[in-house]
């Protein structure tokens, strides 16, 4: 620790050799991969990507009435075209693009007076925005979850205990993939009807989703939580117990700020973790980041350049989470 | 103040171990009554007891005339009165020192902002650490940490203090500075429950000294009788043993 920080350490020359054989394998590999695809005829069109993040759309406007254009004035950047009709006078604004008509001219209802184009974002931000949304509710809930699960965990009284107990072992015994259905096809089924019969609108299958991930993720927060709490030591809750305060007061005061911090670590694995688990969501027709690639993949048969770029997407996202906790950890240093 | 009847302790986890065996005793206001044995002989578990860390499996404990272990009574509300020091200060590690001594008062007491911080100031230089208020136990000594958990206890203003092995978990050159508060305290006029193996401090501040063995009070009596002629074999023993 006390080292000056300018010590310089002399590696062997079989060190460098090693990096470079590391760097060797990766290029390697990469061209090994390229060369198979020129093999069967792949053509690699990354121009074609970035406009499923965001595109251009062109936009029409339309007259909605038989008319004669009486005016065309201009003012901050828009155009506005008067028409007239029997009736009252029909006004439409057109911001900055090309006017398809000049001014004295004749149009009925559906002609094109003018377009402009305008920025979307693309399927694929749309199914990384929706990602990002469907982790966060359920990262919130899943917390929420864990953290009435792991204490009641540690509860004596036997209805919260076994409660706990049952919630934990259901969901960490059964795959991710088979909850999710029975959220949806069973639970969704079952609130959705129920819900029709008061003449209450649907839930949509987004949130049987976001239920699904949160109880998931809930059960294995339980887990790090009760584990958090049990290792900070006895003489924590005494001292405060000792002192006077409640159950309650001594958790929120001395342990919990103490057990969150511990367990900060493996709370970010499985957030990141659930970031991943979102991709499942597809299959009951969640267009997040995983389907829409699907999607896009199958229309557009850029099917190699689309995967690595949802592969990267996700590793962004994780990476992102995991920086975060570490400034997080760091901040909270003890 | 403190009246204990009658109590039994036994505990069934790792193994089965009666700690505590038919004990009574009685500590009136104002007395500093120091119990010593050798260890496992009950008498951290009596200390214990006396604040319902531990519950004692029957008799019946009353501390000015509340009696504890029935389930009616407002435990919190007990606890706030009775101060207790531990072998291992159990210092709030993610909270400053002044923090540390200003929780309890907050949340417990509810006491405002003027109130509780008079009163830490007040303590931290009453133990000698004012200029310590903003670091974190981790950067103080051990006696440093057991004074400013003395400050803690003192805060909540209790009518009973009780040391467990205060000194115990201390290197040796830091043991008097945490005495000499304790002996401040005494002089004071704070009821005090000690137990220790200082036997130093028995003899200059204790009213009265209680040897246990074996979950049960062997022998009392004053410092000056139990030092120079104890009656009991076992403290006889156990007094060539140590001194």
């Amino acid at each position: 620790m006390n080292q000056p920080a300018t010590i310089k350490k002399n590696k062997p020359a079989s060190y460098y050799a090693w990096v470079g054989i590391f760097f060797l394998c990766l290029a390697g590999l990469i061209g090994a991969l390229y060369y198979a695809t020129i093999k069967i005829d792949y053509i690699w069109r990354w121009y074609r990507i970035p406009q499923y993040f965001i595109f251009k759309e062109k936009v029409d406007i339309r007259s909605q009435v038989d008319g004669k254009i009486t005016e065309i004035s201009y003012e901050n950047g828009k155009a506005i075209i008067i028409v007239k009709t029997i009736g009252e006078n029909k006004t439409y604004t057109v911001p900055q693009g090309d006017l398809k008509v000049s001014k004295g001219e004749y149009v009925n209802p559906g002609y094109v007076l003018a377009f402009y184009e305008k920025w979307k974002p693309g399927i694929l931000l749309q199914g990384l925005w929706l990602t990002i949304e469907v982790s966060a509710i359920a990262t919130l809930f899943g917390i929420l979850i864990g953290l009435i699960g792991g204490i009641a965990r540690l509860s004596s009284n036997p209805a919260f205990k076994w409660a706990s107990i049952t919630y934990i072992e259901i969901i960490r015994g059964s795959p991710l993939l088979v909850q999710i259905f029975i959220w949806y096809f069973v639970l969704g089924t079952l609130i959705n009807t129920i819900l029709g019969k008061y003449g209450i609108n649907p839930i949509p299958s987004l949130w049987y989703g976001v239920a699904a991930l949160a109880c998931f993720t809930g059960a294995y927060v339980a887990e790090i939580v009760r584990a958090g709490i049990q290792s900070i030591h006895r003489g924590q809750v005494e001292a405060s117990r000792s002192l006077g305060m409640t159950y309650a007061q001594s958790m929120r005061y001395v342990v919990l700020p103490q057990a969150l911090r511990r367990i900060l670590p493996p709370l970010a694995g499985q957030f990141i973790s659930l970031i991943k688990d979102s991709s499942l969501l597809g299959i009951i027709a969640i267009r997040e980041l995983a389907k829409a690639t699907r999607e896009v993949a199958t229309t557009s048969l850029q099917t190699f350049e689309l995967w690595f770029v949802c592969a990267l997407l996700y590793l962004a996202l994780t990476f992102t989470l995991s920086m975060f906790v570490q400034y997080l950890e760091r901040r909270t240093a003890v | 103040m403190i009246e204990v009847q009658n109590i039994y302790k036994t505990f069934l986890v790792p193994h089965r171990v009666q700690a505590l065996v038919n004990v009574s005793c009685k500590i009136e206001a104002g007395e500093v009554v120091v119990v010593i044995g050798p260890s496992g002989s009950g008498k951290s578990t009596l200390l214990r007891c006396l604040n319902h860390l531990e519950a004692a499996d029957s008799g019946k404990i009353f501390i000015e005339g509340i009696d504890i272990l029935d389930p009616k009574t407002n435990i919190n509300k007990l606890r706030a009165e009775v101060g207790m020091v531990f072998q291992s200060f159990n210092l709030f590690p993610h909270k400053s020192v002044l923090e540390n001594i200003t929780l309890a008062q907050k949340v417990v007491r509810k006491r405002t902002k003027d109130e509780y911080l008079d009163k830490a100031f007040y303590l931290l230089n009453k133990v000698g650490i004012k200029d310590k208020a903003n670091v974190f136990p981790d950067q103080l000594s051990g006696g440093q940490q057991q004074r400013v958990a003395i400050a803690r206890a003192l805060a909540m203003d209790p009518k009973v203090m009780l040391f467990d092995e205060p000194t115990s978990a201390l290197d040796p050159e830091m043991i008097g500075e945490v005495l000499d508060v304790m002996k401040n305290l005494a002089m004071e006029g704070m009821t005090m429950v000690v137990v220790t193996h200082e036997m130093g401090f028995a003899k200059e501040v204790a009213d009265r000294v209680i040897f246990m063995d074996m979950g049960a009070i062997v022998e009392e009596g004053t410092p000056e009788h139990f030092f120079t002629n104890p009656e009991n074999e076992r403290t006889k023993l156990f007094l060539s043993q140590i001194l």
